[in-house]
């Protein structure tokens, strides 16, 4: 009874890592189709797609604005939300759980809602500038991240290590700059892997809040999806797959994954 | 106010701290030689713990002079004052390995690299773990941890040793070896260190000086032996080993001492106590007899076990339960037995019983 139990939690398990995975691997397959319709490359592979990306109408004005926001939002969350966890933790200000819920609640809030309601807010409050707007909007999704990943790692870290370097000669700066960011260097990684990566496939928020001008590179996908649905696009996603696994990869080797998923202890 | 004495290595004097309104050290004086091994003991809440801090520079103190080897560092930071910390959580840092650990203030005092690596071998040497210098942290177990932070506070070679509540983390059986061991490391190394715990036990094998504190206060500051046979407060008493005590009002008093009658019958006590002042009678159960003697009482027997190398007899004296300590093989008294035991006048310990009310 209790191998048939394990047995079916084990098929559950590697049904929903193929479920999960297959489409990125249909994805993957067909980016390298010599054809010009979505198709598994049964006769033969090619890279045509993928020297087509750099072609795309608008392109690289995407990538870079995709990037620059996801970057800029990244680094001021992780100053402002490890601030923000360094009080809730330590600070003993009251109510600081209702603080840490609230903080982390954009986490929670349907990305439509949050798009539909930042559009309102800006135009009420007259806020018509796109790039910081589309800046502002992103703080909004990466900083909950941040927050909360530095609230976990913030409660585990043992403030007495900053005494420990004082008593050893360290200045406070010092301090703070040889043991505290060393010693939570893992959660740092974790939360700016997080955040960067949420701001930079967010499609619901930044839908609302771009213009012809200022388009980010999931918004320039789904248009080019639209207008020619060729395998350039899957080419795209299989090089942001790619980096992605890139990424995680390298924050493996760093911190472990197990501790990234919050699976660990 | 004293002055401090010159030939201190380290001296506290005067020292007392507020935390809103509760005192947490109350003009607390303290001198140590170069050298010397004392341990603050006390319950939590005492200021054992604050009084390290001051020393370490990582609290201020509102008055008072804190001077180590020489030099006035009552306003210094931790950093200008050389001192060696060992935390209760060991506060090692994760992101290094053990070497990284022990070389730590070695690195920032800007020590060329060879010798850093030649001290870092030294520190690990001396606590048995120079084979685990490349190992991270979080691979060591809980008293190998313990010796890395001791490593580590020793390789910057302190004017001063603390530790803060080091072994209470460990085992029972490991604390024990711990304590026997870091004794005479320190003891090899010439080092001057103060201890915090509330762990009497470690205090006494540990430390050629104790001091008891209690309320912010150093109600004795003395040799192990002192402290156990003539404990200065009836707080020191109940603190510092097993004790009975009985609490009376003194109905004569002359050139002798007192008599002090008690609920269980009158005591007589070695000190000259006021008329009708209150007082408190206490001695070691192992100076307790089951004979008549010179404090002679009779008691009923609740209880006798047996602990191999003693016996302990546990005694109603008129509602007062009193532990008398018997050698391991005597003929233990049957419980519900009606017994007299007594204790010799020479052992009668006495506190004013308004000390602490």
């Amino acid at each position: 009874m209790k191998q048939l139990a394990i047995i079916v939690s084990w098929a559950a398990a590697v049904f929903a890592c193929l479920f999960l995975l297959a489409p990125l691997v249909v994805i993957a397959a067909a980016s390298f189709s010599p054809t010009p319709v979505f198709d598994l490359p049964t006769g033969g592979a090619s890279l045509r797609w993928y020297s087509r990306i750099g072609t795309l109408d608008g392109f690289w004005p995407a990538l870079w604005l995709s990037v620059e926001i996801a970057v800029l939002s990244t680094l001021i969350s992780l100053v402002v939300g490890t601030l923000a966890a360094i009080a809730i933790t330590r600070g003993k200000l009251p109510g600081s759980e209702i603080l840490a819920a609230a903080l982390v609640s954009p986490l929670m809030m349907p990305g439509l809602v949050l798009g539909i309601g930042l559009l309102q807010y800006y135009r009420s409050v007259g806020f018509t500038a796109s790039w910081s707007g589309l800046l502002l909007a992103h703080l909004v999704i990466t900083l909950p991240y941040v927050a909360r990943t530095m609230i976990a790692g913030l409660s585990r870290f043992d403030f007495t290590l900053i005494e420990a370097g004082l008593t050893l000669g360290c200045t406070w700066p010092q301090s703070i700059v040889r043991v505290m960011i060393p010693a939570l260097a893992p959660s740092f990684l974790i939360a700016s892997l997080f955040s960067f990566l949420a701001s930079f496939d967010n499609y619901p928020v930044s839908i609302f809040l771009t213009d012809v001008r200022t388009k980010t590179l999931p918004i320039k996908m789904l248009q080019y999806i639209e207008e020619a649905p060729d395998p350039t696009i899957a080419a795209l996603s299989t090089i942001i797959l790619a980096g992605t696994v890139a990424l995680l990869l390298i924050a493996d080797r760093a911190v472990g994954l197990s501790r990234m998923a919050g699976t660990a202890e | 106010m004293t002055a401090p004495d010159a030939g201190l290595h380290l001296s506290i004097s005067n020292v007392s701290k507020r935390f809103g309104a509760t005192t947490v050290l109350e003009d607390i004086h303290l001198g140590m030689a170069k050298g010397e091994l004392v341990t603050l003991l006390g319950p939590s809440g005492c200021g054992k713990t604050t009084l390290l801090r001051v020393v370490a520079g990582l609290t201020h103190p509102d008055t008072g002079r804190v001077e180590l080897a020489g030099r006035d560092i009552t306003r210094a930071p931790p950093y200008k004052r050389n001192v060696g910390v060992v935390f209760q959580s060991y506060a090692l840092f994760p992101h290094l390995d053990v070497a990284g650990n022990v070389g730590f203030g070695l690195k920032l005092r800007g020590l060329p690299k060879a010798d850093i690596a030649s001290a870092v071998h030294r520190a690990l040497s001396l606590v048995h773990l120079e084979r685990y210098a490349d190992r991270p942290i979080r691979a060591l177990s809980g008293g190998q941890q313990q010796r890395v932070a001791l490593a580590r506070a020793i390789a910057v070679e302190p004017s001063v040793i603390l530790f803060d509540e080091a072994l209470s983390a460990l085992d029972r059986k490991l604390r024990e070896a711990m304590q026997s061991e870091l004794r005479h490391l320190l003891t090899q190394i010439g080092a001057t260190a103060i201890f915090v715990t509330h762990d009497q036990e470690e205090a006494l094998t540990m430390s050629d000086r104790v001091a008891v504190m209690y309320k912010g206060r150093i109600d004795q500051l003395a040799d192990p032996r002192t402290l156990y046979d003539q404990p200065a407060t009836a707080f020191a008493l109940s603190f510092v080993g097993q004790s009975l005590s009985l609490k009376g009002k003194v109905v004569s008093s002359d050139a002798d001492g007192s008599v002090v009658e008690t609920s269980a019958g009158p005591l007589r006590v070695p000190r000259r106590f006021l008329r009708g002042s209150s007082v408190i009678v206490a001695t070691r159960p192992e100076h307790v007899t089951l004979t008549a003697g010179d404090n002679t009482l009779t008691g009923t027997v609740v209880g006798a076990t047996f602990q191999g190398s003693r016996s302990l007899v546990e005694i109603d004296a008129a509602g007062t339960r009193l532990t008398a300590e018997m050698p391991g093989r005597c003929t233990l008294p049957e419980r519900g037995e009606t017994v007299i035991f007594s204790w010799p006048l020479s052992e009668t310990l006495s506190f004013s019983g308004e000390e602490h009310a």
